[in-house]
């Protein structure tokens, strides 16, 4: 898929250049004040998911924070919060502090598209993730200062990897190797579940491995290019390449190197866990805390038993936090669920201004559209149902004209209050609905809701119940965020 | 007596899969994991997860029970 692209600006151009690797991008978020140090002591529970909530609170313009005295954890680091603000996706594309979110979802569909990618392949023995290699005695829980990211979650989760796999029915094809972000629980010191379903693209690659009894290899990518994890969560065709994706984005090369199991991989990552399906193995999984804000249950999943690991010296392990929003999460996929959206709506009806589905994937999405003839808003709702996100995640819709702007909800509040009529909510009962959305029917079932908060045209005449995640709050976060804020001015508040 | 905080598992269930060291190389903490309900945790946590009667009765696991499969492999092993 491409749209029109723009020449990217000389600072974007010069950003791209210099970040190669999740190490440039904290050097370069720390120089603009936007990644932080936690230097004291901190228990793995309940301290990280406390710290990372509390920095978390501020969607515009949170920081990373690096962790680097964890108890039992020595020598240690551990970052959260990467993607945690819009300030930090700005600063990645080579925007100022204070870019809006909504000048931030036209430059990232002005360099939305795989046909133009950027890709530099090296060899492994010169790729820093090669510069440590194990091969036997695997211990992710020596390697990685893992921790729970909520209480109730099952294990210890890694929410943040970006998962290689190819298509075993066709293995040579770049483009059905597949990156995407699966929630992974560390279920012994060198064995996973991997949640996948059969609609992703690695539910695909685990059913055909299965189904043909062959092997299934995987690389689990840790400490990313952070343009690579916006695309690895982003929903792209089956036969397109994340890798390219990513890189067009920066307009600048991804390094490229060839795993010891065959994956295409990113050079200057972390770490890189290679493993194998166990094939017909499924093992108990969760609950986890989940995007809707809500647990998912226990399940019985795949399983996977590590075969090697590659790591920088001294690796940081990224990861993420995740539960009842707003959370890192929605910032991390907030604008990559909106632009494709967008592209497929505006080749059949150029009128549409802007998605806003940033709101846990895209439950809630707002459309700002031009109204060709009175109702047309509507039937642009419609279309927008039978995008591919949209069949799954688009539960409430909300229309609004070209003059609001769907990223600014007090507009988009003004525009319900005085625009909207009784008459132009639409609700479309029993459609298909994400399994783990807790306002579900029954899982996997419920129904849709369209509101046309647009304003009339001639010919008109006139002008449940589910478990919630817990985040931890009171008093001890407030002064959590605010020593966070603290620190992120320099010391001066 | 070591048993599970999500099935209540007898002792010889569970796994010791960890020990954290810290820098002075004294134990600070164990992860273990249950090999009945694949529960893991570390005995430093917050006793809200880790003690069975202190969890909310909601997430408790019995491994008994039929969970959902997900993807239910072409042939079990
Ligand atoms: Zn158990």
């Amino acid at each position: 898929m491409s749209t029109q692209k723009k020449p990217l600006s000389d600072k974007a151009r010069a950003v791209g250049e210099r970040i190669g690797s999740l190490r440039d991008f904290l050097e370069f978020l720390e120089e603009n004040g936007q990644c932080i140090t936690w230097t004291d002591e901190i228990l793995p529970e309940p301290d990280v998911r406390n710290i990372a909530v509390a920095a978390g609170r501020d969607s515009m313009n949170g920081p990373a924070v690096i962790f680097n005295n964890i108890t039992g954890y020595p020598g240690k680091k551990l970052v959260l919060g990467v993607h945690g603000s819009f300030t930090n996706l700005a600063l990645l594309l080579g925007h100022p502090k204070g870019t809006t979110i909504k000048e931030l979802f036209y430059d990232i569909i002005s360099r939305w598209g795989d046909d133009k990618p950027l890709l530099d392949f090296i060899e492994p023995d010169a790729a820093p993730v090669n510069e440590n290699r194990l091969s036997d005695n695997f211990n992710l829980y020596d390697l990685l200062p893992l921790y729970r990211i909520n209480e109730y979650d099952g294990g210890f989760y890694i929410g943040k990897a970006n998962v290689v796999s190819r298509d075993p029915r066709d293995p040579d094809n770049f483009g059905k190797q597949n990156v995407g972000i699966y929630r992974i629980q560390v279920q012994a010191p060198g064995e996973f579940t991997l949640l996948s379903v059969p609609a992703h693209d690695m539910g695909r690659h685990i059913m055909a491995a299965e189904q043909d009894n062959v092997p299934l290899k995987i690389a689990v990518m840790l400490g990313n290019h952070p343009a690579m994890c916006m695309f690895a969560a982003t929903p792209v065709g089956y036969d397109e390449s994340e890798f390219s994706y990513a890189s067009q984005m920066m307009g600048s090369p991804l390094r490229l190197t060839k795993s010891n199991n065959g994956m295409d991989i990113l050079a200057d990552s972390e770490m890189v866990i290679e493993a194998e399906l166990m094939n017909g193995v499924r093992s108990f999984e969760g609950p986890f805390g989940e995007f809707p804000g809500s647990y998912s249950g226990v399940r019985k999943i795949p399983r996977f038993k590590v075969t090697a690991i590659s790591h920088r010296n001294d690796p940081i392990f990224e990861n993420i936090y995740i539960g009842r929003g707003w959370t890192e999460h929605d910032t991390l996929i907030g604008l990559n669920t909106s632009a494709p959206i967008y592209a497929q709506l505006t080749k059949d009806f150029p009128e549409v201004v802007a998605v806003n589905a940033l709101y846990q994937h895209g439950l809630t999405g707002i459309i700002s559209v031009k109204n060709r003839f009175a109702g047309f808003a509507k039937s642009v709702a419609m279309r927008a149902l039978g995008t591919p996100h949209g069949t799954m995640y688009l539960k409430n819709l909300i229309m609004v004209d070209d003059d609001v702007d769907p990223f600014d909800l007090n507009e988009v509040m003004w525009a319900l209050s005085t625009r909207t009529r009784a008459e132009d909510t639409i609700v479309i009962p029993n459609m298909p609905m994400i399994p783990i959305d807790p306002a579900a029917e029954i899982a996997g079932k419920g129904h849709r809701l369209i509101i046309d908060a647009t304003s009339f045209m001639p010919p008109d005449k006139l002008g449940s119940d589910s478990k919630i995640v817990t985040p931890p709050a009171g008093p001890e976060i407030d002064e959590i965020a605010k020593l966070i804020q603290l620190l992120q001015n320099g010391g001066q508040s | 007596m070591n048993t599970c905080p999500r099935c209540q598992a007898a002792e010889e269930k569970i796994r010791a899969e960890h020990k954290g060291l810290n820098a002075q190389g004294e134990l600070v903490w164990t992860i273990f994991h249950c090999n009945a309900c694949e529960f893991t945790w570390r005995d430093s946590e917050p006793a809200s997860t880790i003690d069975y009667n202190k969890r909310e009765a909601f997430f408790r696991v019995d491994p008994e029970k039929p969970y959902p499969v997900i993807m239910p492999p072409a042939q079990y092993k």
